[in-house]
């Protein structure tokens, strides 16, 4: 189970669990500093890199943000802990009995704590981040920032939460089997317009 | 006391079966998810009748049971398992769970028949779009390293219309073109001069505005961005007459609106020679160009007269009609605060030339003013 998905912002920082305030700081400045700088050296942007950037942006933002403050730490690893748990006791369960109530309930458990880890994680802290003061000085983040980053961030975590989707245990759908060799083969003729008209 | 008895309806097994089929071979994931729901005709327990005529719209027609289509999405209903699943799922109480294999039969019916964003959400419920998506990007890749231009529009094409909005509230809905909105935008910046109108600007820049403008993700424009120029050219050339089978009524309108450009651009130059001989602006501008005439241009250009009269609504309904209509277009003040939309764009652009877009009137070399 790839727990990279339930976003790490130690890892974004370039951090261990167990950096201490000083370096989470450090690497945040020197990170923010070194993307300004990539920004400032393009002559334009196309619209695919400016969301690419603005996530980036608030993602460090964020990550310093949370990460320095003790309280917002400790909930966001144990709000993290809680749902890479839950999703493994799902899996366990609906592995031996995919139908039973147990599975059900644990799903739908998971999925409430899911829905929450990345509302908060992925946008409430995020745009919270952005009105701090210590990272709108290092990021001259601004109203403009905010005003895209809304639609980026909430285009990231659908795309996430439909990512982690991807491997968990199908519920709405049965488990399709799918051979993809196949698959690139109906592709080539859907493109190729070797069906006729009613195939 | 009387006990009343309860009686359920007894919905057949072949009409439970044609139903499914109808839906699967017509590429409709709503009518398939409907025939779940808790008040579809098809269960015992709902009050809908499946043979109302508000329904009849569900079950197929004579013909359509004769199409290979049809008869395959029927073998497919019919089988056991999934005969056996779908009537678990019609008693159950509670969310269905839809069975995979039908649902995946539906999605590739919608995409032969350019249902995109049917086959956007069947594909997302099997959990397997994003990699639907890669492969026919891949197969776009294949076509245009054997140079089948055509071939690649139509798979980067499909591959682009299977995209998400995950941004989209409440919940992510498949993406779905909106020119008419996206034209606006294009065109929100009034360009003061005519190199920096869309037609004008330097094959490249065109070529990025115009790929950007037509895809549903600016990533999915930067994927055929990176192949040389000629071919960028071809295949946009490609991809705005797949996007567009009426083009050429267009070009007919842009062809109709020239006597009239003519006329404009002469009258404006010959306003701006008597400004520089000493007239007063105000004379010659804000009350001078005869602007009941040269509002024809919009009307001209989108084949019929709209209200509001305004270079803003003329744009979103030509953009609608005609998608890439508005890379070749430019806004023009025609008096102190009345706009219009005209054709404009470079007679050299290789695009505009590809597209039989003719060459227009221009105000150059002589000094002008937009």
């Amino acid at each position: 189970m790839s727990e990279e998905l339930y976003i790490n912002y130690f890892a974004i920082l370039g951090l261990n669990e167990d950096s201490k305030a000083g370096d989470i700081r450090k690497n945040y400045k020197k990170m923010m500093k070194d993307l300004l700088l990539e920004i400032h050296n393009l002559s334009s942007l196309t619209p695919a890199q400016l969301d690419e950037y603005l996530l980036k942006m608030a993602m460090l933002n964020a990550g310093y943000y949370i990460l320095r403050d003790d309280e917002r730490r400790n909930n966001y690893l144990m709000h993290r802990k809680k749902v890479i748990e839950l999703e493994k006791k799902w899996c366990e369960v609906a592995e031996k009995d995919p139908d039973s109530q147990e599975a059900d309930r644990l799903r739908r458990e998971y999925d409430r704590a899911l829905q929450d880890f990345l509302t908060k994680y992925m946008e409430e802290l995020v745009l919270e981040a952005g009105r701090d003061r210590e990272c709108v000085e290092t990021s001259n983040w601004d109203p403009f920032h905010e005003r895209h980053a809304s639609r980026v961030l909430r285009h990231y975590r659908q795309k996430l939460y439909s990512q982690i989707h991807e491997r968990l245990p199908y519920y709405d759908v049965t488990k399709p089997q799918i051979d993809w060799d196949e698959r690139k083969k109906i592709v080539a003729s859907i493109v190729r317009k070797e069906l006729s008209e009613d195939e | 006391m009387n006990k009343k008895t309860e009686t359920k309806k007894v919905v057949p097994q072949d009409i439970i079966n044609k139903a499914f089929a109808k839906a699967i071979a017509d590429g409709d994931i709503v009518n398939f998810r409907f025939l779940f729901l808790p008040y579809s005709p098809l269960r015992e327990d709902s009050t809908e009748d499946i043979y109302s005529i508000k329904y009849s719209y569900l079950l197929p027609s004579e013909e359509e049971e004769e199409t290979p289509r049809f008869k395959s999405a029927l073998a497919l209903v019919s089988r056991e398992d999934i005969k056996e699943h779908i009537q678990k799922q019609l008693h159950k109480k509670g969310p269905p769970q839809l069975p995979a294999e039908p649902l995946l039969m539906l999605a590739d019916n919608a995409v032969k028949q350019g249902k995109y964003t049917s086959a956007s959400q069947a594909y997302e419920l099997l959990r397997i779009r994003i990699k639907i998506q890669d492969l026919f990007f891949q197969q776009g890749e294949e076509e245009l390293a054997k140079g089948n231009i055509s071939n690649a529009v139509t798979a980067y094409r499909i591959a682009s219309e299977l995209e998400y909005d995950y941004g989209a509230f409440p919940e992510p809905l498949p993406a779905v073109p909106k020119y008419q909105e996206q034209a606006l935008i294009l065109h929100g910046e009034y360009r003061e001069k005519w190199e920096e109108c869309i037609g004008y600007l330097p094959i490249q820049a065109f070529l990025t505005e115009a790929f950007n403008y037509l895809f549903l993700s600016p990533e999915h424009a930067s994927r055929i961005l990176t192949k040389p120029v000629d071919v960028q050219i071809e295949f946009l050339v490609k991809l705005i007459q797949n996007l567009d089978p009426k083009w050429d009524k267009f070009v007919e309108n842009v062809n109709k609106t020239i006597p009239l450009l003519q006329e404009l651009y002469q009258d404006i130059k010959s306003r701006i020679e008597r400004v520089a001989q000493g007239s007063l602006w105000e004379d010659e501008w804000d009350e001078g160009l005869d602007i009941e005439k040269y509002l024809a241009i919009p009307q001209i250009l989108l084949g019929r007269k709209i209200t509001p009269d305004e270079w803003w609504a003329y744009l979103k309904e030509i953009a609608y009609l005609h998608p890439a209509s508005a890379l070749f277009v430019a806004r023009q003040l025609i008096g102190k605060e009345k706009e219009i939309i005209l054709p404009r764009y470079d007679p050299n652009n290789p695009v505009a030339i590809k597209l039989s877009l003719p060459p227009l009137p221009t105000l150059y070399p002589e000094p002008h003013i937009n």
